[in-house]
């Protein structure tokens, strides 16, 4: 026992992970604790390292902001509006691909592709094209149609994935005694399938928050999201802390995608999904 | 995921079915009929069959000619251009490393270094955006620690060409990885082993044994960096110079700044002109992907 403690190969030093943990470190975490400081700094001049006074008084002072409780109020209408929208018409195709037989089944299964061949912005401009003849253009239901269809791949390939990966054999089990199909997929189907659509629902509202361009090009200037807002706040704002402030609060929901979904997004099937 | 036989377990019979698949399927496909198929078509279309003064539609590729004659025009493709080409380089610069360690380490620091290469695709880029001013910009974070080192200040990246490349670059850090180390997967223990047992060396395994393998993986990887780079909008808006400017906020400005639909429109068909070839290979291996399962 002894003899196998002392004479165990010493262990190699990760010096290559060591290098990666430190770069990535400094690039990735510490723009963001820069921000967080400045979120909680009631005063910080130029060139002290760390702020003269830490405080609340600039959340006080962005939350008696209107145009941040109108923002924060548009952008959360805006993404349970469309994620609604978004469940209630994908889940039931995705059930239908993943289950029943029809013509034409697998091209309309691959035309969700059909956006991705474009370059996003480009594709925008082309709609909004569309929209200003209808009327769209500045209107609350244009900005809704057009992060509705950025939701659609989303929300019918995860749930497709997550239906077909359902045990067969024990929905036949239960159809053998007796089960109405409506009570096998309430109690058999969707039990299992749940966990993974609700990482899609939650991807797909976290996504439809963010959502920037789609925003900015189709809702200025009547629709201000809270990026647009942060936007505006960044050109032409001279106080940095209520672009801190709103940056930490604008970070919530990525915080809790972070929580809930992250298992998805770092199994293969997220990756092999972007083509990998 | 790909599209397995389906039986009719749930209740729909064989001939029912049918009809109510395509029922259950039609609300989003009419959509994305509407909103990204039509969109494109109406897009080539109107900007080639312009009302002439009688008010008849005639065929004209005025538009076009007006962009591809106009200095400005050319100045922001051409940076959109040189944005695209070298934030790709960088990219598989970086992350290529970043996947092979992550390949082939194990242990608590490789679980750390993959939380962090993963991290910024829960960091929306507008806050990115925030953060780059206050670390880079005038002033910034950098600056303040230099000045405490007693060294002088940085030439400041914000409001030049190097503003969006390393806020796309950053950005684009997850899903390159992800996609890089899905292809480094397929990459066997035994073929390394046996490269090894041979005497070939680390560059020599690389080159031989790892490079040709992951090949196709790389050009996934570039492909979707082009697609998402070429028509960015929010980090060239907010971190780039005003002029020349990138495709997405010279197309931005032309719609709703200059009300000038037809021109931004023009600019949305080059762009597409531009990425078609990297678009349609990315579809292809996405299809060729699900298919395969």
């Amino acid at each position: 026992m002894a003899a196998a403690t002392t004479y165990r190969e010493p262990r190699r030093v990760d010096w290559a992970g060591i290098g990666f943990a430190v770069v990535l470190t400094l690039c990735i975490i510490l723009p963001l604790l820069v921000v967080g400081t400045w979120a909680f700094a009631n005063v910080w001049r130029y060139p002290s390292v760390l702020p003269q006074e830490f405080g609340l008084r600039y959340w006080n002072a962005t939350l008696a902001r209107a145009d941040v409780w109108t923002a924060i109020t548009t952008s959360i209408s805006l993404a349970v509006v469309v994620t609604l929208i978004s469940a209630i018409i994908c889940l039931p195709a995705a059930f239908a691909f993943a289950r029943l037989q029809f013509p034409g089944r697998s091209i309309l299964f691959f035309s969700f592709l059909a956006g991705q061949a474009f370059p996003k912005f480009g594709l925008l401009v082309a709609i909004a094209g569309i929209f200003l003849q209808l009327n769209l253009i500045g209107n609350f239901w244009g900005v809704v149609l057009i992060q509705l269809v950025g939701t659609l791949l989303f929300m019918i390939w995860i749930p497709v994935a997550a239906f077909q990966g359902v045990d067969r054999r024990m929905e036949e089990a239960a159809r053998d005694v007796g089960a109405s199909p409506l009570r096998v997929f309430w109690s058999i189907t969707l039990p299992q399938a749940g966990p993974t659509i609700g990482a899609a629902v939650l991807l797909t509202f976290v996504n439809t928050f963010y959502e920037t361009e789609g925003a900015w090009l189709i809702g200025a200037p009547a629709i201000r999201t809270m990026p647009v807002l942060m936007i505006s706040f960044i050109n032409n704002q001279p106080v940095i802390q209520y672009g801190a402030v709103l940056s930490v609060l604008l970070w919530i929901p990525s915080f809790f995608a972070l929580l809930f979904a992250r298992r998805v997004i770092s199994g293969g099937s997220f990756a092999r999904g972007f083509g990998a | 995921m790909s599209l397995s036989p389906t039986s009719d377990i749930v209740g729909a019979s064989k001939k029912s079915g049918g009809l109510i698949g395509l029922l259950l399927v039609a609300v989003p496909v009419l959509l994305i009929g509407w909103m990204i198929i039509y969109p494109i078509i109406a897009a080539v279309i109107t900007t080639l069959w312009l009302r002439n003064d009688a008010g008849a539609y005639v065929f004209s590729t005025q538009t076009y000619r007006f962009f591809f004659t106009d200095g400005y025009s050319l100045a922001n493709l051409g940076l959109t251009l040189w944005t695209t080409v070298v934030c790709a380089i960088i990219l598989l610069v970086v992350c290529l490393p970043i996947a092979l360690y992550l390949r082939f380490a194990t242990g608590r620091l490789a679980v750390y270094v993959q939380g962090l290469a993963i991290f910024p695709l829960f960091v929306p880029s507008i806050i990115l955006s925030y953060a780059f001013i206050r670390v880079l910009g005038p002033n910034g974070m950098l600056d303040i620690l230099l000045n405490a080192a007693h060294l002088p200040k940085i030439r400041s990246p914000y409001l030049t060409p190097w503003g969006p490349v390393i806020g796309l670059v950053w950005d684009h850090i997850p899903l390159t990885v992800l996609i890089l180390m899905a292809g480094l997967g397929s990459v066997s223990d035994a073929s390394i082993e046996a490269a090894k047992d041979v005497g070939a060396g680390p560059v020599t395994r690389l080159w031989y044994i790892i490079l040709p393998r992951i090949s196709n993986s790389i050009l996934v990887a570039a492909s979707f960096a082009v697609l998402g780079i070429f028509s960015a909008f929010t980090l060239p808006y907010v971190l780039g110079p005003a002029a020349p400017e990138m495709m997405g906020p010279f197309m931005q400005r032309t719609f709703r700044d200059l009300y000038d639909p037809p021109n931004a429109i023009t600019q949305a068909v080059v762009s597409f002109g531009f990425c078609i070839v990297f678009g349609l290979f990315y579809v292809r291996s996405v299809v060729r992907n699900q298919r395969a399962r």
